[in-house]
């Protein structure tokens, strides 16, 4: 169990940062009790790893070979690299720190799937892009169908706070499905577990990460959504929770985070605002190259130096 | 369910149309008060008349705190309730003028002379029909019965000829032989009516600014 100690640390930071994004319009503006917001982001975030994160464990388990110590380095690696450009202010993506670690493993063992890793990278500038293009069609829908109903303020503020809580539940079913083989799929990799009892152990430490350390991220991460009017957070998080489902079934682990700034940037080209600061998007293409790296790094270096014999003069 | 889940919502709503209706009977008393003015002067009916609008008044004031708070207790999305607020702080100020119109006439003991009085009714009845007009433009904006943008621009019509007749009133003050002690008391007098009509105005613009915003 204490070999699994730093995938569960991973799931559980990944869960306190990323249930922002699905849940943090909601909280932060207090439509939604931060208490209904965790306990319905956590169930859907288990129910997701359960039933749709399969496949993404078994794309990352097929990118190297493992042994138990390489997939222990490995989450490790990982880890210290989300903490670290975390600190930086960087848009930190679990998926791109997990996937650099396993690339830092494979370099060690001369074997790595140059076919899944190339999936792999697509998919990560599909993200932004997806998000970006998901969001403008979804908003002129969502538009299309409040501009044809007459309803009154009560009415579409009630349908804007159930439509926030039934897209967050859905983003975080999503980031279950997507997210959970950044977790666990290493271990799956080395033997250590099951895919099934790596899906359960990987929803549960993100769901743990949910419940005990978002509120914070959750209000203030969230205000950047609120910033937008209600609608467009509403929109942004129902493309950034199709964007991460799509992939999910792809079966690539990607950034929620990246999937929600470029869902904003969809819904500012649609009202002709600038809604991100060309700042975010080269903080976003520098952690693109920046994250995989560091972490491929932090993994050689973990794994040389538990290599380390020390041999007296 | 969805009535068990949004009962803050529903009991949101009724209070501001129980504002709505406690208004209107602060504007009957008002207008009640005004007759009894104009018709027998100052005297005790006036003076129960004035206590009756202000007891309206008052409760009015309950009502749109009560409001107030449950908005505040999570009801409604932040940028609806900042709206909300901001409308039933702009409606307050008509029967607060009403207010201001009769304590002016009630303490400076204002005696209005004869060949203005019928200009001063027109004026009062144009004045109050932007406020019914205003009424019946917040409900519709709550209940979504009837079209927002033509009763703007019948109240603005409206609103104009109060001015119109408002300058029209004063001029005839002054040409008139008076007391210019007199001739000032009515003319604030004139103006304090005026206000009532030209926030009627801007209650209808905000209530059709909050209605476009919110078209996506």
């Amino acid at each position: 169990m204490t070999s699994l100690l730093g995938g569960i640390f991973l799931g559980w930071a990944l869960g306190a940062n990323d249930a922002a994004n699905v849940f943090g319009a909601a909280v932060s503006s207090r439509m939604v009790k931060f208490w209904t917001a965790a306990i319905l982001a956590s169930s859907f975030v288990l129910a997701g790893a359960l039933l749709g994160g399969q496949s993404g464990i078994e794309t990352l388990r097929g990118l190297t070979h493992f042994t138990s110590n390489q997939a222990i380095i490995a989450s490790i690696a990982a880890a210290c690299t989300v903490t670290i450009m975390t600190l930086l202010g960087l848009p930190v993506s679990t998926s791109q720190a997990v996937v650099g670690a396993i690339l830092g493993v494979g370099i060690l063992n001369r074997q790595l799937n140059f076919a899944g890793l190339g999936k792999v990278v697509v998919c990560w500038v599909g993200t932004p892009v997806g998000g970006m293009v998901l969001a403008i069609i979804v908003y002129k829908l969502l538009a299309a169908v409040a501009n044809s109903t007459n309803l009154n303020i009560f009415q579409s503020d009630i349908l804007l706070r159930l439509g926030l809580i039934i897209a967050g539940s859905y983003g975080a079913y999503a980031l279950g499905a997507n997210n959970v083989a950044n977790v666990t799929a290493v271990f799956v990799g080395a033997g250590m577990l099951s895919t099934s009892a790596a899906v359960l152990i990987g929803g549960l430490s993100i769901g743990l990460g949910i419940l005990t350390f978002s509120k914070k991220v959750m209000e203030t991460v969230g205000q950047k959504l609120v910033r937008l009017d209600p609608f467009s957070a509403l929109a942004v998080v129902l493309a950034q929770a199709i964007t991460v489902h799509v992939y999910s079934l792809v079966g690539v682990p990607v950034s929620t985070s990246q999937a929600v700034i470029g869902a904003v940037l969809g819904v500012g080209i649609i009202k002709g605002v600038n809604t991100i600061q060309r700042r975010t998007l080269v903080h976003i293409f520098l952690a693109w190259f920046l994250t995989p790296f560091v972490a491929s790094v932090f993994a050689l270096s973990l794994d040389f130096a538990t290599h380390l014999r020390y041999i007296p003069g | 369910m969805f009535k068990l889940l949004f009962k803050k919502e529903r009991q949101v709503q009724e209070l501001i149309f129980r504002y709505l209706d406690n208004l209107k009977k602060t504007q009957e008393h008002f207008e009640q008060a005004m007759n009894c003015y104009f018709d027998f002067g100052l005297g005790e009916n006036f003076d129960f008349l004035i206590a009756q609008t202000h007891k309206f008044e008052s409760r009015a004031d309950d009502i749109r705190n009560d409001i107030i708070e449950m908005m505040y207790s999570k009801v409604l999305i932040p940028e609806s309730r900042g709206d909300i607020f901001r409308l039933l702080e702009s409606i307050d100020l008509i029967p607060n003028y009403f207010e201001a119109v009769l304590f002016m006439i009630q303490s400076q003991k204002i005696k209005i002379p004869d060949f203005i009085v019928p200009n001063l009714r027109e004026f009062m009845r144009i004045s109050l029909e932007c406020c019914d007009l205003v009424i019946r433009q917040v409900d519709a904006y709550f209940n979504k019965t009837e079209d927002i943008k033509a009763l703007v621009s019948t109240i603005d019509s409206h609103e104009s000829r109060c001015d119109h007749m408002e300058r029209e009133i004063v001029s005839k003050i002054f040409d008139a032989e008076m007391d210019p002690f007199e001739k000032m008391q009515l003319k604030e007098l004139v103006g304090q009516m005026g206000e009532i009509a030209d926030q009627a105005d801007r209650v209808s613009r905000s209530v059709y600014i909050i209605n476009i915003k919110r078209r996506v």
